[in-house]
């Protein structure tokens, strides 16, 4: 009858000694004005004035026909169904959940119990990692594999026990798994309230504009720089750096718009394909072509630009200019800045079973083969695809067609009205094993 | 609360009174033979009214921190006891609303509180317990940790007592807690009915199914196609019919000659909301069922289950709760908003008057 605002709830998982009670704490302490429950599986030391909390232990429900989709929390039913009982309803529920819960059944709870799914909205999924341990744990135990797969937001935390460069590293391994989550780095958990809480985070337009490369498929080169130049001689030059070479494609009449610039890598990644021509300091660097500078002396090395025509140049490196300190200066001496610059999505190995996968795609979609074509993917392979999330132009819909799901799970409804946006595709799975290939030719087929 | 839209009620029911307490409307019960009717609330406040008038005979704003979750009428309809958040039962008397007794039952919440239909025994479940006490509230047994939570509890007969919780139902002896029966079966168990003759067991299930059990013969039987999970069920008095919530249509299962099994229930549509409530009336294959769509709705069942809707009013929220009066000659629905409602039942002479079902708002 009535439809009141939906209670947000944010998950909160890691495993023990990640920091998940001193974050809870955290966000209970700030001066936020909210009245927050917590549902807490582990005795934490959790006690502020303003939320209420609640201990229940764990209770997972299996179902009789045995699908792993359709188990659900039954500790989590009873007290949310209690709580949305209340006039003075709560504004915002934080779940806590104990080391080694499996997140599947918590988020599923979301969606398949319909009163729970009445009343609360699953807001976010927020994973504590701790950093000096997470390597040992994800050898040893598939929950920490899933507390990461399953998140929007990893907090790295205890940052301070670990180096920079195994950070580094460690950080591309959970990006990795997890593509769609935003990855926070703390040292005591002490990140803003606003990281964790009220993130919309099923709403995919707010991770493209945190990470706008997250879809985007992997390209041979990590960054594109381009450059306003006159006609004349410039000077490249590279300090010392990560690897002993680089690629590097030299494009002429760059433009600097999004358009001009995916336009110029895909043609960079047909020239990436060719065989490098090995350039050594103190060498001119061919425009239009694949090269290879070679960086293995020491100390800044010099390469050599002739520019022919007054215009725009994109550099499209295999590293980030940064790494190198990578600098372009004419022969006054002085140094030029590039007019834009593009950090793209680098192809790497994947090593854990669980990864990402994401498609994009323009035009329309047939409802039906689309349907199809989910209903057996989910079916088949729905036990290994954690979390999926996107958007889809249904061909006779005016409005994008927004969904999420959790394993077999699927949940979506038309959104907002396409208007005058371009009308595309966009869709993250993330899972175990998947095969990317036949995913992506098995949305192709549902394109008009 | 003055907004109470009680509406064009059709049929046999016959607008009484209305009332409110202070939040949604938990629980309740008619006591002293339907003199009185007394409701808690989910702040924990508990409240009686003048069964006639409605007027208000006393109202306690502080029952239970936290709120109630359980309320039952002892026999005698003289005292009642209430269960909540805090932690404890209380026993009260109806006429004075003071607290007679106050049990601690344990740190966790008391989700389910029954007494016998003698009067001699309270069973009460906390978390993954179930303890009973004597009238005077001294604690006679408690039970091992079951599985999970106990989700609902139930009197079999005087001499013994009901659980139900994930994966299985277990019969207790009343007076000394000795395991009598156990009947298992994998799903969450989300609410439990006896049938009066104490031979079926029916829950509904988290996996949207209905399953029960015959005691006498141990034969079990699923119910399955639900569109959503049964959480409201009732028997009738005869221990013939047995009503099944579990999505907009109200689902009724006939137990005469060899059903339920191989049978077509009964289909009563009439709500646009799921079914939160069912409620037989004393004696009789008559009906009522409240919705999420705030309508309360009467029918009218033959044996088989059919049967049409002869009266229907609806309420400001969802129907949290529906009281039969003992004489069965008016209907009490609690909601979500607080509100307290009370038809008549008009007199249905010669033709039945059908009410006819209502367009489905999209």
């Amino acid at each position: 009858m009535n439809t009141p605002h939906k209670v947000p709830v944010t998950i909160l998982t890691g495993f023990l000694g990640s920091g998940k009670t001193t974050l809870l704490n955290r966000i209970l302490s700030e001066e936020h004005g909210k009245r927050i429950a917590v549902i807490e599986n582990e005795f934490g030391e959790v006690g502020i004035d303003q939320a209420l909390v609640i201990d229940a232990d764990e209770e997972i429900f299996e179902m009789s026909n045995g699908c792993i989709c359709c188990t659900v929390r039954g500790d989590l039913i009873r007290v949310l169904g209690n709580l949305m009982k209340r006039r003075d309803k709560f504004d915002y529920v934080l779940v806590e959940t104990t080391g080694l819960a499996d997140p599947g059944p918590v988020a599923q709870t979301f969606f398949m119990d319909d009163e729970i799914r009445a009343e609360f909205s699953l807001d976010g999924i927020v994973t504590l990692v701790d950093a000096a341990h997470i390597e040992q744990q994800l050898g040893r135990s598939d929950e920490s594999t899933e507390q990461i797969a399953f998140a929007d937001i990893l907090v790295l935390n205890k940052t301070d026990l670990v180096n920079g460069e195994a950070l580094d590293g460690l950080e591309a391994r959970l990006r990795d798994m997890n593509r769609m989550a935003r990855v926070v780095r703390s040292e005591q958990a002490n990140v803003s309230v606003d990281t964790v809480l009220n993130l919309d985070a099923f709403d995919l337009d707010q991770v493209l504009e945190r990470r706008p490369t997250f879809l985007e498929p992997e390209y041979p080169f990590e960054w594109t720089g381009v450059y306003s130049l006159d006609m004349g001689r410039y000077e490249l030059s590279l300090a010392d750096g990560p690897d002993p070479a680089m690629s590097l494609v030299v494009v002429s009449g760059q433009g600097t718009d999004d358009a001009a610039l995916r336009e110029g890598a895909e043609w960079c990644v047909r020239r990436y394909a060719e065989p490098a021509e090995l350039i050594h300091p103190g060498e001119e660097i061919p425009v239009g072509k694949h090269v290879n500078l070679r960086l293995d002396s020491i100390g800044r090395k010099s390469f050599f630009l002739e520019v022919d025509t007054q215009g725009q140049v994109g550099l499209y490196a295999q590293h980030t200019a940064e790494e190198f300190d990578l600098q372009l200066t004419n022969v006054d001496g002085a140094t030029i800045r590039q007019e834009v610059e593009r950090i793209w999505v680098a192809q790497h190995e994947h090593d854990d079973e669980v990864g990402s996968i994401a498609i994009e795609r323009d035009g329309d979609v047939d409802p039906t083969r689309l349907n199809a074509w989910l209903t057996i993917l989910l079916g088949e392979r729905g036990v290994d695809i954690f979390r999926m999330k996107g958007f889809i132009s249904l061909a006779g819909e005016s409005r994008r067609f927004v969904f999420q799901g959790v394993h077999m799970l699927f949940d979506g409804q038309p959104e907002r009205e396409w208007g005058d946006e371009p009308r595309r595709n966009q869709l993250v799975f993330i899972g175990r094993n998947l095969d990317e290939q036949s995913m992506r030719q098995g949305f192709e087929a549902c394109l008009i | 609360m003055s907004d109470l839209n009680v509406v064009s009620s059709k049929g046999v029911l016959r607008r009484g009174w209305s009332a409110a307490v202070g939040d949604y409307a938990i629980a309740g019960g008619w006591t002293l033979r339907g003199e009185a009717l007394v409701v808690s609330d989910a702040a924990g406040g508990i409240y009686a009214f003048d069964g006639k008038s409605g007027a208000s005979a006393w109202a306690r704003q502080r029952g239970h921190d936290g709120g109630v979750l359980a309320m039952a009428i002892h026999p005698s309809g003289t005292a009642f006891a209430t269960a909540g958040q805090d932690g404890r039962v209380l026993i009260w008397g109806v006429a004075e609303g003071q607290v007679k007794q106050a049990i601690d039952v344990g740190s966790d919440w008391v989700e389910n509180v029954a007494w016998s239909p003698d009067g001699q025994w309270l069973a009460a479940s906390c978390s993954r317990q179930v303890r009973a006490y004597g009238a005077d509230g001294g604690e006679v047994w408690r039970s091992d940790d079951h599985p999970s939570t106990v989700s609902a509890i139930a009197w079999s007969s005087a001499g013994e007592l009901a659980t139900a919780c994930y994966g299985r139902v277990t019969f207790f002896d009343a007076s000394t807690g000795e395991l009598r029966q156990k009947l298992e079966w994998m799903g969450s168990l989300v609410s439990m009915v006896l049938s009066p003759d104490g031979d079926i067991v029916a829950c509904g299930s988290q996996d949207n199914s209905v399953h029960f059990w015959r005691r006498s013969t141990e034969r079990d039987s699923e119910m399955t196609g639900y569109p959503a999970k049964p959480s409201a069920l009732a028997f009738d008095d005869s221990s013939t019919l047995l009503a099944t919530s579990g999505g907009e249509i109200a689902t009724v299962w006939s137990f005469h000659g060899d059903g339920p099994e191989g049978t077509r229930p009964g289909s009563l549509k009439f709500h646009v909301e799921p079914v939160s409530t069912l409620a037989f009336a004393p004696g009789t294959l008559r009906l009522a069922s409240g919705g999420r769509d705030g309508v309360v709705a009467l029918w009218s069942l033959r044996k088989n289950g059919s049967g049409g809707a002869i009266g229907a009013a609806t309420v400001a929220d969802t129907v949290a709760e529906l009281y039969w009066r003992p004489d069965g000659k008016a209907l009490a629905a609690l909601d979500a908003q607080g509100g307290v409602t009370v038809w008549r039942i008009g007199r249905t002479k010669g033709r039945i008057p059908r009410v006819r079902e209502p367009q489905r708002q999209n």
